[in-house]
């Protein structure tokens, strides 16, 4: 074998290489996002066509928010209701299936991701993950999140932006839901499974309280920590009653 | 390697230049429906529980 043949064949092997990488580097940042674009775009379709079906999971009365349940912040301006009776659990989220929509007006006024039960690779695929065995939405516990920082549509890119007083508002299709950031984000080590606690004593939270943690990876492209946001459960309101003043302009 | 393919495809050198083309466009298809999906959870960029469920 001649040496011509050997310097072409390593010569065409590294451009073969190389464009792969080129290729795959596209495909993290790009082709992830649209993929995840019109994924989270058929959930919240698919969402928004069950809810007007009227089949929605959860039952139709709004958890009551009682006094004192989110911290020692008393509800903002009457949106809150007074407390009832103890409603019904909602039924057990199915996996891999979406049962909310969020919104983080901090992140963007147009910011709404769909959340499915779950956090699985799969499931953080086509929208933000909700952690199983964590509390169900505005029920007491905590409601803890997961989401992508980069990659597959960026969701929490604007993470650290979080500040306290921030709104994060849901809705299941029934009832809105808004919390108020409490402590913005805080780093920790992957290991740290007692920020998803029920009370977790790391938000500064001392009592049971409806609580919500949202999580993603810190530093942005790597893995070797989490960023933690805490907020508790401030005001809910039938949809009927219209958007929550969080999301009007 | 190329010049190998080149001259194992058939026809004039348009044909070539049209079956090199759709070869090549097929394993672009190939590579984002399987391939990269594959090796994409390998790297870092999916890890952002707390508790790796």
């Amino acid at each position: 074998m001649s040496v011509r043949v050997v310097v072409r064949t390593v010569s065409e092997l590294c451009i073969t290489v190389g464009t792969l990488i080129v290729l795959f580097v596209v495909y993290v940042l790009f082709w992830t996002g649209v993929k995840a674009d019109s994924a989270m775009d058929r959930q919240i379709d698919q969402l928004q066509e069950q809810w007007s079906k009227g089949s929605v999971l959860s039952p139709a009365a709004s958890p009551p928010l009682s006094p004192g349940s989110g911290q020692t912040q008393s509800p903002s301006s009457g949106q809150s209701e007074t407390p009832v009776a103890a409603p019904e659990p909602p039924a057990p989220y199915t996996y891999d299936k979406p049962f909310a929509v969020m919104y983080i007006p901090r992140l963007g006024f147009t910011w709404n991701k769909p959340l499915l039960e779950g956090t699985g690779t799969d499931v953080l695929k086509k929208g933000l993950g909700h952690y199983r065995g964590t509390a169900q939405l505005g029920q007491p516990g905590n409601f803890a999140v997961a989401g992508h920082r980069r990659t597959y549509g960026d969701p929490f890119k604007d993470f650290p932006e979080l500040r306290e007083g921030d709104a994060v508002v849901l809705t299941d299709g029934t009832t809105w839901f808004t919390y108020r950031i409490d402590k913005g984000p805080y780093k920790t080590v992957p290991s740290d499974i007692e920020v998803i606690d029920p009370v977790p004593r790391k938000s500064g939270y001392t009592r049971p309280g409806r609580y919500l943690t949202l999580t993603t990876c810190d530093p942005e492209w790597g893995h070797s920590h989490r960023l933690i946001v805490w907020a508790h459960l401030d005001s809910t309101q039938p949809v009927e009653a219209g958007k929550p003043t969080a999301l009007r302009r | 390697m190329y010049g190998w393919i080149w001259r194992h495809l058939p026809g004039n050198a348009w044909v070539r230049a049209l079956v090199a083309l759709v070869l090549a466009l097929a394993t672009v298809y190939v590579l984002f429906q399987y391939v990269f999906p594959w090796a994409e959870p390998l790297l870092p960029f999916n890890d952002v529980t707390v508790d790796n469920q």
